[in-house]
């Protein structure tokens, strides 16, 4: 754990030159340039509250197009992060063959470049708020935490991946898809609200009610999602009894992520 | 204590492709039913490699392709690690593997400046006290606030090499960059190699295919062949070991892909039976020193009575460069040839051809011209280098005794022992 903060101190300069690197060549030649950024997540909440209008999605108390931008924010972050993560260390294959440096900066670059977007993407947000007449509450404060939260379970996701993809490049094209599906698996058009009324107040289920909601949660993003939207929204501190299997899922996970990393970085140069 | 050192170093890379995910799969149940696995051949880039280098030597490490000599700098800069054995680096290292590794085509001349050199692991503080510097010796002042996507090949090269060796590092790791660009850019790359290895007494290892470059700047050589340590010394003895080595297989080469090639004619009057070359106690060699005797006989049956038939005896090179041809015609009493067999001798005291490889041609014409038979590359033979000939000027193909006179004084040339041996 030491090791891995010394490293990381050690290497800044190098971590944000690249940062700087990614999102500047990202942008470049592009005359809308950032607008970009905000693009989709901005459609996908139109199209959401589009098809809303016909299904039918209790929101509760808050409008839905904020609820669902709320929560596509940190989908979208994770999504294009975790995806950025995974074909990081092959897109850098050049140097990879060339120059050491901890190859878990690849994959570390890849997904804080995508803080930019998201900060972007918070300017409309705060649109959102003050159209809809929502004022910040000192829960905001819980936002930092939460957005850590979320870039912890895109590393654990990238820096398997990416090892993997070293060697199998199926990986890179394939886990795209499965982080799109996952969409569905977490509460970013409903919310989760929905999802806890039907198994745990309604036990729709049976018996089987309590395990499934505890399945459902183990997807950090369901807790991750509804915290912001809780925090940012409702108002209200982030529920942690939602967070909770995701949070001992990534605490047992990412260890390991990291850990089969190493153990397959120092092969990186000789496949890739 | 050795700032890098180097224990038994193997390296092996796996042939062929990466194993596919079936064989993945089937390697796994076989290992689950505890079956031997199906193994891909490894291909051993480094053999059980062993050396240390003193903080500020400077080494140079040559070899043909293959050799390991990249497999190696690429395990000293920690780009890949040993299949066994132990590498040990005390110091930071700057490894200049090949020029323009990190250069991002839509950044601009400065920004790239900043990130490789980032990459290259100087500070940032540095890298601003440095700028000026690096973009003067690089001479794109005017363009460096362009991206350097629109940069020519040769202005890239420069900024590459500018930002690279303006590292501050314990050990200089560096593969055959020395030379990049104009002729004019190219003398300033060597000055500044040379400055970045002298002034700074820091450790350098340099990977190249100019010898003379490395005999220059070096210390100290390692000579890598097929992956291990085959020579490890003073720059000349290495190098003059390493020239003598390429020479002969390149001469092994040209052996094999002249056989085969044998241009011959015949208009069956005459059969060859051999052609060889002899030493003086008259057995069959391949070689001779470089101003030694060559001595070729030729063997043949004759079918039909020849009247004074012109015979010639040549030599030629590898790529048929006609180099001498001498003919009886001259001798106005030369025999007739009758049925049966013959020899022919042709002696030349000196063979006055630097070293190489060489072949014999041989041609026989009856006494209106006709060609009754010719043949090329009928023998190989090898002219050895001697030890003298390492060290002189090589833009020649011929090896003459030379005498001088400087501001007056008469001197000769040393003739080599074997040479002298052969003109006595």
């Amino acid at each position: 754990m030491f090791k891995i903060a010394r490293n990381l101190y050690e290497y800044r300069e190098l971590v944000a030159e690249l940062t700087r690197k990614d999102i500047t060549v990202r942008y470049k030649q592009a005359y809308l340039g950032i607008a970009w950024a905000i693009l989709r997540p901005l459609s996908l909440m139109l199209i959401f509250t589009l098809v809303k209008s016909f299904v039918g999605i209790d929101s509760g108390t808050i409008p839905y197009p904020i609820l669902t931008f709320a929560a596509l924010m940190p989908w979208v972050f994770f999504q294009d992060a975790t995806t950025e993560g995974i074909g990081s260390v092959v897109k850098n294959a050049p140097l990879v063959r060339k120059i050491y440096f901890p190859r878990e900066i690849f994959p570390l670059t890849a997904v804080t470049t995508k803080l930019v977007e998201l900060g972007i993407s918070s300017l409309i947000l705060a649109a959102l708020m003050l159209w809809y007449q929502m004022a910040p509450t000192v829960h905001f404060l819980w936002i930092p935490l939460i957005i850590l939260y979320t870039l912890l379970v895109s590393m654990t996701i990238s820096l398997m991946g990416a090892a993997v993809n070293v060697s199998y490049r199926d990986v890179g094209a394939a886990l795209p898809i499965v982080i799109s599906l996952l969409m569905y698996a977490s509460p970013v058009i409903y919310p989760l609200q929905l999802v806890r009324d039907k198994l745990v107040t309604q036990q729709a289920a049976g018996e089987w009610s309590d395990l499934l909601y505890t399945i459902y949660t183990l997807n950090p993003l369901a807790g991750i999602i509804d915290s912001f939207q809780n925090v940012v929204l409702r108002g209200l501190p982030p529920d942690f009894s939602s967070m909770l299997p995701g949070m001992v899922l990534t605490a047992i996970l990412l260890p390991l992520s990291y850990r089969f990393f190493k153990l397959e970085e120092a092969y990186f140069a000789d496949v890739i | 204590m050795p700032i890098i050192e180097i224990n038994h170093v193997s390296k092996e890379y796996r042939l062929g492709t990466l194993t596919s995910l079936k064989d993945s799969a089937r390697n796994i149940a076989r290992r689950l039913r505890r079956q031997p696995l199906t193994k891909r051949k490894p291909f051993e880039a480094l053999h059980d490699i062993a050396f240390t280098i003193d903080q500020g030597e400077v080494v140079g490490i040559i070899g043909n392709n293959g050799a390991g000599k990249s497999t190696l700098l690429k395990l000293l800069a920690n780009v890949t690690t040993p299949t066994s054995g132990t590498i040990a680096v005390r110091g930071k290292v700057a490894p200049l593997i090949e020029v323009g590794a990190g250069l991002v085509p839509d950044l601009t001349g400065r920004e790239n400046v900043f990130l490789n050199a980032t990459i290259l692991g100087i500070s940032k503080a540095d890298i601003a006290r440095k700028f000026d510097e690096i973009v003067g010796f690089s001479e794109l002042e005017d363009f460096i606030d362009t991206p350097i996507k629109r940069y020519s090949s040769g202005m890239k090269i420069r900024l590459a090499f500018a930002i690279a060796t303006s590292v501050d590092a314990e050990i200089l790791i560096i593969d055959e960059v020395l030379a990049v660009g104009d002729l004019a850019f190219q003398r300033k790359c060597f000055e500044r190699m040379e400055n970045l290895i002298k002034g700074r007494g820091s450790t350098v290892l340099i990977v190249s295919h100019n010898i003379r470059q490395i005999e220059r700047m070096c210390s100290r050589v390692i000579l890598l062949d097929q992956g291990k340590v085959a020579a490890d010394g003073r720059p000349l003895e290495i190098a003059d070991l390493f020239y003598r080595r390429s020479n002969e297989k390149i001469e092994s080469d040209h052996k094999k892909a002249q056989q085969g090639k044998v241009h011959k004619y015949s208009s069956g009057e005459i059969e060859l039976a051999s052609v060889e070359l002899l030493n003086e106690q008259n057995q069959s060699i391949d070689s001779i020193p470089s101003g030694g005797a060559l001595r070729v006989r030729v063997k043949f049956n004759v079918n039909k009575t020849l009247q004074r038939p012109e015979i010639v005896v040549g030599t030629h090179t590898t790529d048929f460069f006609y180099l001498s041809a001498s003919s009886t015609a001259l001798i106005e009493d030369r025999p007739d040839l009758d049925v049966g067999s013959h020899e022919v001798e042709y002696i030349v005291p000196s063979f006055p051809l630097v070293a190489g490889t060489y072949c014999v041609r041989f041609a026989i014409f009856d006494q209106y011209q006709r060609k009754i038979f010719t043949g090329e590359t009928l023998k190989i033979f090898t002219v050895l280098p001697n030890s003298l000939e390492i060290r002189d000027a090589p833009m020649r193909r011929l090896y003459l005794p030379t005498q001088w006179r400087l501001d007056g004084v008469p001197h000769s040339s040393p003739m080599p022992a074997s040479a002298e041996m052969a003109a006595s």
